[in-house]
């Protein structure tokens, strides 16, 4: 599987963070050894092999029918990030079953900041009052798990810039992302404003100074990349479209529209390897062998 | 690509029927469980390497994520 795998790769970053990582499914014991073995995780994965958790918790998959046992008992997949207190700062859940967040994302949720990559793929612009940066962040993109394309904005101190809605005349910040046919564009995440009233216009403002990420997670669907055929090419180019107005607290500059290009790679694929049916491509393990435990429980 | 038997309303195709359990796209507003702001209810569990594990003890004082996967099976 694609996302515990990817947040096995980044578990040493999670430890050093003093960030606990737990995953848990309705599998069985049995199961999740075989799967932690073959993939080499290193953090628990929790056996729910009633359902009883999912259930309490309210995320029981109710548009699975119990008629379609083995599968019934599975849960909306989401993730969970809880602070020192074991409160849900933040939760992630998707409709698409393949879409599930990056590591990355899970990761910088916690420690409450994006952390730009050394290699991630990027493209700047801008002056000495505003410099943005956007940047393809979480991973190469695959069909299903989401990635980011963050913009940061470093605005020098005095500067703002601003949230929607604004009155007339003014621009607020604005992000669109467009990229090949496929590419599955969600709304922009952004981050908390603070209020700025405006006497001279009346008006209470959203704004945002420092620095400032606004991030909007993307996937591939399968016109752009398709577990059914090879990856080609394996690299796309995305547009990033920047519009925003940085003002002080006397006067503003003129609206600036920042055009960025960042280049993408895709991720390779074991074409062949999709008729073993299993959904966990690469991983060498007999599936089959617990699937047909997880057949059998269901008659009992 | 249009949507077809194989072909789900995200554009998203893979060798099984869309109406296959596997398959199935909750509606919107679906439940996502315990709320943003509150307390993650406390569990406990056997966990892939025979340990049990009750969540907020064996976190201790840690920030913490819980993933809800669907299976390390199919």
């Amino acid at each position: 599987m694609t996302q515990l795998g990817e947040l096995q790769k980044a578990l040493p970053r999670f430890e050093a963070a003093g960030i606990k990582l737990y995953a848990v499914s309705y599998d069985e014991p049995e199961a999740l050894a075989a799967f932690a073995h073959a993939q080499g995780i290193g953090f628990p994965l929790l056996a729910d092999s009633g359902s009883a958790v999912i259930r309490r918790f309210g995320i029981l998959n109710t548009f699975v029918a119990e008629t379609d046992a083995p599968f019934y008992g599975i849960p909306f997949p989401g993730t969970y990030v809880l602070d020192e207190e074991g409160i849900v700062r933040e939760k992630f859940f998707r409709r698409h079953l393949a879409n599930r967040e990056s590591a990355d994302t899970v990761l910088e949720s916690a420690l409450g900041e994006i952390l730009m990559g050394e290699a991630d793929p990027r493209a700047d612009a801008g002056d000495e009052d505003v410099r943005v940066t956007a940047f393809f962040h979480g991973g190469p993109l695959r069909s299903g798990p989401l990635r980011r394309v963050v913009v940061r904005f470093e605005l020098r101190d005095g500067l703002h810039i601003y949230a929607e809605p604004v009155p007339d005349g003014m621009v607020a910040t604005d992000v669109i992302v467009e990229g090949p046919d496929g590419l599955m564009v969600e709304a922009p995440i952004l981050p908390p404003s603070e209020p700025l009233r405006l006497e001279v216009l009346d008006a209470d403002l959203q704004v945002w100074s420092g620095t400032v990420d606004i991030a909007v997670p993307i996937w591939a669907n399968s016109e752009l990349v398709c577990i059914m055929r090879p990856v080609d090419p394996n690299v796309v180019t995305l547009d990033v479209t920047v519009r925003y107005q940085a003002c002080d607290d006397t006067t503003c500059l003129m609206p600036r529209t920042e055009r960025l290009r960042v280049e993408v790679p895709l991720a390779p694929h074991d074409v062949p390897a999709f008729l073993d049916g299993t959904g966990h491509r690469g991983v060498d393990v007999d599936s089959m062998k617990y699937f047909r435990d997880m057949v059998n429980r269901t008659r009992g | 690509m249009g949507q077809n038997d194989f072909t789900d309303e995200f554009g998203f195709t893979a060798p099984l029927p869309v109406t296959h359990a596997q398959r199935k796209i909750p509606d919107e507003g679906f439940a996502t469980g315990p709320a943003v702001g509150a307390r993650l209810p406390d569990f406990e569990l056997q966990s892939h390497t025979g340990e049990r594990i009750a969540l907020h003890a064996d976190r201790g004082d840690s920030k913490a994520a819980v993933v809800f996967f669907r299976s390390a099976v199919w």
